[in-house]
């Protein structure tokens, strides 16, 4: 099967090795590197690079001095090192792709732009330990050589593999960045024209005077020397006219050109809120124009911020630092949590259990994924990603009725659309940076701050203003939609916020130095969002409670007529119906989990059904309980707040209304690691926690208990959106219906009338509950002789970090879903075999399995029992969040042992 | 011609060469840089027959003399092979171009071998990059030293012309361009989609016995997985042969599928190095030649799937590969250093070895550890209702563990080791840790990492393997 004729030459017999060297050795410099990795190490190959970290580098081709560094982000010398960047701006700018002429062509009277499409280039300097991403454009300025600047943007990295595999993902940013650009600059090029084109016509005119008093003053039939250099100046002049104005007519054609780059973004749509009618722009005052123009290198050339005109430049600076975020982070973690996330998307049926929300952006999944995917560069793709929200210039107008036709002017014919969206109408001539909103300029202080509020001031700034947008060259494009805020901004801001985690993974631990987390950005954005339609956090979770469904018994496989041959829209459960199952039966679906899909999408906080079907412990105070849970978010942080005394509040994420964030929850990975040190009984408190049984923490002090629940909150499982089945600080006494509701709760321990009632509602349901003693380090709850935990709470593991932990227990818990969801949807475990089984039967079969199958013992079933249970809920109630969960209060006599240390 | 006009540029040679399929390579191409004239082309390769797009020998040339803007700056280390990569908007084009020097006319020159392709190709091509470039740099190796002759040769024959026609520098670099051609053409039509109904596969199986017998699935894939994901399955009917690498393909990224191959219908494929899950068929004899060259080139490890006789072999693990490999690879250059004529470099043929080193034929050795994720996974994965989605986020369940296993081994020895500052030396507190204290488990899991951090088995397993090499070697040399 295996042989080859090369491989004989190799079998023939070894002779001794040679002492002397072999003057036919192949010298080193054509042979290969016997150990390229050994001796190595896999962590450190980029080490010769002379640059800490990636960096983005806007370098010109200068007329005047050659190659030039103009900006790099971030703006830190610090990030460059001793890295050359004069050297490496020649080197990328030295690969220009100019194919395109400009200038006087043959055969034309006129100087003509060509309008140059982006070349993308990725090279590197192996020496220097310099790869780049290099995105070559061109400006135009009239008072250029060819009247064009030539500029690059380039993402450095030590990584080659880095840029190659997200190659897509640069190209798209670095795309609408350069659009960005180039939009303002034909704007402000046309207005440069137009300011010239005045210049030229007043001259014009002032020569003609001058002109025609020498013409009266001479004799009629001689003219004088001075007369002729008037005329030759005015036909110059003249001229000069003309070729402005044809410029200004090709300027303005620039939509019209054929784009030859299917991969470029366009701006579609310019947006005339910025300009307000140009109503407080001073007019312009021409100005006599001198027959000779300084020298090329008497000249200052114009900056980029002026090529661009501010409020553009500056936008595309901010898209630049958004784009230096996002892809911050080592490959492999970039890497990694794109794949991860994708494979979330798969299995939204478990990922409400130990998960961090993904949220709802369906159409992002092409977006996360596209920088390992060599995806498709295709215009219809690029739709997904956000477009940057940058103000462009104005909407089309009619410029006919702004700007009497000229008989001298050859664009006067122009379409309107193109002038309009240079901004050239007459009273928008005057743009200057002083033109950008109070927004922009807000913004743009911003982001001067802390990571954080740079981020958010960004991400609102930027998303209110709504000020322009980025459009692939799909075909029929919507023109609305470019005036619309982008829905997709925030997928963008969250994909940032993962590499920054990645990037916190892969760093420190403690985090104080670390940025704060895009996500909790994007949490702030979605809830000033949901402030705009319904108040805070639990108004729009009561908003979305109204979307409840109620439930379908025919879901449930324990009732007859629950049968395999389930469609997937009769799946879908009707509304109008609900069901109660019997308190001895384990609801189980028989549907196909994806049919639900849209429905769980909208998992979030909210009440359960009325008619919940989940039966277990039937309360007393069960309709109170209902009736807490609609509000459940709203009241539980009321209750938090009311209690809080406000120490050391920051220590906790957890019960403050915002959506739990991953970094929180790497954050308390450090927690959970210190517990299951530090405690020797952490594995039971853990049990406790997955097999559904409530555990307080009670404590004295408020920052140790919100650490400890913080911590303890990352193994309750569906701890909910914003985490309300944690109650991190309660000071008040709680009831039945809190247990219910809560999975994990911090309770004050105080010495007061208050505390002997607390302590008596600990003592009376004391059944119900696990207590652990955070000042006394006890634990009171039943035994676990389980083996299901012994991975993740051994307290003598070698695991050093807190992010290395809470990895670890990522996968852990994503093992523990896997074999609820297996055991969820295993038909033939839930089903009667024949119609003479009975219950029992079924449920013997079920506990077999797990024993046997999946070779668990009593405790350990006891936790996938828990999970499963969630699973089917959340199943079944999709809209509610599974919240039904919460009425379905089970317990049983086991009897508690106290632990201490 | 009157003496007024300038001297006629020499017509740049250009092979066409004739690929099966429909090859989405406009051209490839060798140009240097002449110290005198500048950019040079020097030799054109074209795909025969009808292309979407044309490009004319003019626009090739200008692209390529293109590819070696800049690179009069060039200082790179001798030796070194470096990568640019052009999307060219204006002329519709991706350029690879892969710089090096060599010794030209007697002059040290940068030299470009380039590779042109529409754009309109860029989503397919992306995946396939590293690919054609590792097997670009290889034949670059070897045309390095193929120049480095010509020179000395051309040195000792005065000049003179003709040259000797031994070290022609174009046939070297036509044995891996005509072959990526073709490997492009078949990816074309072969590639395995990036998504994959699992409709297709033995996961959809009514039961785990099947299409396949149980412990043959369990120790396909979990080899498969042991060796990165890289596989290659032979077999004699092709729809089998398939089914079995769409399996096997449900466990890739999707990039990873992008780089896999199915079987063609009536005949063959030639085997490609670099793929990671190709499905090939065997001759009529039924049998299927691999070439030991080739496979021991590939990136990792492979596994060998036989659908006929239900076996499974798999080649050793990373660093030992990567071994082998790189010691083959220094032989096959020093026999080249050492060869005569270009008669003595045929294609797979090399003449002379490193004396020191026999290379293990028997690269192929039976799967020795079992592992507990892939055998749970199959047992499992049966006992969900087929043609729902059930499997698919069974299976998706199953990849995020694995993929979040390796990122928390890999972040284990990074803070263990100080990012590789100190070596590794508590395998076993990794293994009771992160409970990967079964053999075939803790290789599916570092095949996984290994492919996150390249070299990582070699600093985690080099040392000892090395070691026992050299002693070995010692050893045998008494």
């Amino acid at each position: 099967m295996i042989g080859s004729p090369d491989v004989v030459a190799f079998t023939k017999e070894d002779e001794y090795g040679q002492t002397t060297p072999d003057p036919w050795a192949l010298p080193e410099e054509f042979s290969v590197p016997l150990h390229p990795l050994v001796d190595s190490n896999p962590w450190a190959k980029t080490s010769y690079a002379k640059f800490t970290k990636d960096f983005i580098l806007i370098s010109e081709f200068s007329e005047q001095v050659g190659p030039q560094p103009l900006l790099t982000i971030p703006d830190e010398p610090k990030v460059c090192g001793t890295f050359d960047l004069n050297y490496f701006s020649l080197r990328i700018m030295s690969v220009d792709y100019q194919a395109s002429f400009v200038g006087h062509p043959p055969g034309s009277g006129y100087p003509r732009l060509s309008f140059v499409e982006d070349s993308r280039v990725v090279l590197g300097d192996s020496k220097e330990g310099a790869f780049a991403y290099v995105h070559h454009l061109t400006l135009y300025d009239l008072e250029a050589r060819g009247f064009v600047r030539p500029f690059c943007m380039a993402y450095v990295s030590a990584d080659e593999r880095k840029i190659m595999l997200q190659f897509r993902e640069l190209s798209l940013r670095f795309s609408q960045a350069s659009e960005c650009l180039k939009a303002g600059n034909r704007r402000a090029f046309a207005k440069e024209l137009q300011r010239k084109l005045r210049d030229l016509e007043y001259t014009h005119s002032v020569l003609q005077r001058e002109e025609g008093l020498q013409r009266e003053a001479g004799p009629q039939c001689m003219y004088s020397a001075h007369a002729v250099e008037k005329a030759n100046e005015l036909a110059n002049v003249e001229k000069s006219i003309y070729e402005h104005r044809d410029l200004l007519r090709q300027i303005c054609s620039y939509h019209h050109r054929p784009r030859r780059d299917p991969h470029a973004v366009t701006c579609q749509k310019l947006d005339e809120g910025e300009d307000e009618g140009g109503k407080r722009r001073p007019s312009y005052t021409p100005q006599l124009i001198k027959a000779k123009s300084p020298k090329c290198f008497d000249k200052r050339l114009k900056t980029l911020a002026e090529l661009c005109d501010n409020t553009f430049y500056e936008a595309t600076v901010e898209l630049l630092k958004e784009t230096e975020r996002s892809f911050r982070g080592d490959l492999c973690y970039l890497h990694t949590r794109r794949l991860d996330k994708a494979l979330r998307r798969k299995q939204r049926m478990t990922n409400f259990l130990f998960e961090e929300d993904l949220g709802d952006d369906d159409e992002d999944e092409g977006g996360t994924l596209r920088p390992f995917c060599a995806v498709n560069h295709a215009v219809d793709n690029f739709t997904l990603l956000s477009p940057p929200p940058i103000v462009l210039g104005p909407e089309p107008l009619e410029l006919d009725a702004l700007e009497p036709p000229d008989p001298l002017d050859p664009a006067s014919g122009t379409s309107h659309t193109q002038e309009s969206e240079l901004g050239l109408v007459e009273s928008h001539l005057e743009s200057s940076p002083s033109d950008q909103t109070l927004e922009t300029q807000g913004s743009s202080e911003e982001t001067k701050g802390s990571f954080s509020s740079d981020k958010s001031g960004t991400g609102l700034a930027v998303r209110q203003q709504n000020v322009a947008c980025m459009k692939s060259d799909a075909p029929d494009p919507d023109p609305d939609s470019d005036l619309t805020p982008d829905p997709d901004h925030n997928i963008d801001l969250e994909r940032e916020s993962s590499s920054e985690e990645i990037e916190t993974t892969a760093g420190e631990d403690e985090g104080d130095g670390t940025p704060v987390s895009l996500l909790e950005v994007v949490s702030e954005l979605e809830a000033s969002r949901e402030d705009e339609c319904d108040g805070l956090t639990n108004g729009a979770c009561e908003m979305q409670s109204d979307l409840l469904v109620p439930l379908d018994t025919a879901c449930c496989m324990a009732q007859e007529g629950f049968l395999y041959e389930a469609s997937a829209p009769e799946a879908v459960p009707r509304p109008g119906q609900s069901s109660h199952l019997q308190p001895c039966q384990t609801p189980v679906v028989n549907q196909e989990p994806q049919a639900l899909l849209h429905l769980q999408d909208d998992y979030t906080v909210g009440s359960p059904s009325s008619q919940s079907p989940a039966a277990g412990l039937e309360l007393p105070v069960e309709l109170l309980g209902d009736a807490d849970s609609r509000t459940s978010v709203g009241d539980g942080f009321d209750c938090t707040m009311s209690a809080s005394t406000g120490s050391d509040r920051a220590a906790s994420p957890l019960g403050y209304g915002g959506v739990v964030t991953l970094r929180q929850r790497k954050k308390a990975g450090q927690g959970a690691l210190r517990f299951v040190r530090q405690y020797p009984f952490a594995m039971q408190a853990l049990w406790c926690l997955l097999s559904g049984r409530t555990l307080v923490v009670l404590g004295a002090d408020e920052g140790m208990v919100r650490r400890l629940v913080a911590a303890l909150a990352l193994f309750v499982p569906g701890p909910g959106k914003c985490g309300e089945k944690v109650q991190a600080w309660l000071s008040c006494p709680f009831t039945l219906t809190d247990l219910q509701r809560w999975k994990l709760i911090g309770l004050q321990r105080v010495a007061s009338p208050v505390g002997s009632s607390m302590l008596y509602s600990l003592s009376r349901y004391s059944r119900y509950i696990s207590i652990l003693d955070a000042d006394q380090k006890t634990l009171r709850c039943p035994s676990y002789r389980g083996q299901l935990l012994a991975k993740i709470a051994d307290h003598r593991t070698y695991i050093r970090r807190g992010s290395t932990f809470f990895l670890h227990l990522q996968s852990t818990l994503c093992h523990l879903a896997a074999k609820a969801f297996l055991f969820t949807f295993t038909h033939h475990l839930h089903l009667p075999v024949s119609s003479t089984e009975g219950p029992k039967v079924v449920e013997g079969r079920r506990l077999c399995f797990l024993q046997e199958q999946l070779g668990l013992g009593e405790e350990d079933s006891q936790i996938l029992l828990y999970l499963s249970q969630l699973i089917t809920q959340q199943y079944l109630q999709p809209a509610t969040g599974g919240r039904a969960s919460a009425t379905c209060f089970s317990f049983n006599y086991t009897t508690s042992v106290l632990y201490k240390i | 011609m009157s003496s007024g006009c300038p001297p006629q540029s020499p017509a740049v040679a250009k092979s066409e060469v004739a690929v099966e399929g429909e090859c989405p390579l406009l051209a490839a191409t060798f140009a240097y840089w002449d110290n005198i004239l500048g950019p040079r082309v020097r030799h054109i390769w074209t795909p025969k027959g009808d292309q979407l797009m044309f490009l004319s020998d003019g626009e090739v040339t200008f692209l390529a003399n293109h590819t070696l803007n800049g690179e009069i700056l060039r200082s790179a280390e001798c030796g070194a092979v470096d990568v640019k990569f052009f999307v060219l908007a204006e002329k519709g084009v991706i350029i690879v171009s892969l710089i090096f020097d060599g010794e030209l006319k007697g002059d040290k020159n940068t030299c470009a071998l380039s590779i042109i392709l529409p754009q309109a190709e860029l989503a397919f091509y992306l995946p396939l990059h590293t690919i054609c470039v590792e097997r670009l740099k290889h034949v670059i190796r070897k045309g390095r030293i193929w120049m480095q002759k010509y020179f000395c040769s051309a040195s000792v024959h005065c000049f003179h012309f003709p040259r000797p026609q031994g070290y022609n520098i174009i046939s070297v670099l036509s044995l891996e361009i005509v072959p990526i051609m073709e490997l492009l053409a078949s990816m074309k039509s072969h590639s395995v989609p990036e998504d994959i109904n699992i409709k297709d596969t033995v996961l959809n199986d009514d039961d785990i016995g099947d299409s396949c017998h149980e412990d043959f699935l369990h120790k396909a894939i979990s080899s498969h997985l042991q060796t990165c994901g890289c596989s290659i399955v032979v077999g004699s009917n092709p729809e089998k042969v398939n089914k079995i690498a769409r399996t096997l393909c449900l466990f890739l990224t999707p990039e990873e599928r992008k780089c896999s191959r199915l079987c063609k219908a009536d005949s063959s494929f030639k085997y490609d190095t670099g793929l990671f899950v190709q499905g090939l068929l065997k001759d009529s004899t039924g049998s299927f030649v691999l070439p030991f060259r080739q496979v021991l080139y590939s990136p990792y490890p492979t596994t060998h799937i036989d659908v006929d006789i239900n076996t499974v072999k798999q080649m050793p693990p990373c660093h030992e590969h990567m071994y082998n490999q790189r010691r083959y690879m220094r032989s096959e250059l020093s026999a080249l250093w050492k060869a005569d004529s270009e008669e003595d470099i045929a294609p797979d043929t090399v003449i002379h070895t490193d004396e020191t080193f026999t290379p293990d034929l028997n690269i192929f050795q039976d799967v020795m550890h079992k592992d507990t994720l892939v055998m749970s996974f199959i047992d499992e994965v049966f006992m969900l209702k087929p043609g729902l989605s059930l499997r698919s986020t069974y299976l998706a369940q199953f990849l995020l563990l694995l993929h979040r296993k390796a990122l928390t081994l890999l972040k284990y020895i990074e803070d263990e080791t100080q990012k590789g500052k100190k070596p590794f030396r508590s395998l076993r507190n990794l293994k009771t840790d992160l409970d990967l204290t079964v053999e075939g488990d803790l290789n599916i899991v570092m095949a996984f990492a290994e492919k996150l951090r390249a070299g990582l088995h070699s600093f985690v397993f080099g040392k000892p393997f090395y070691t026992s090499v050299h002693e070995r070697d010692a050893l045998m040399s008494f």
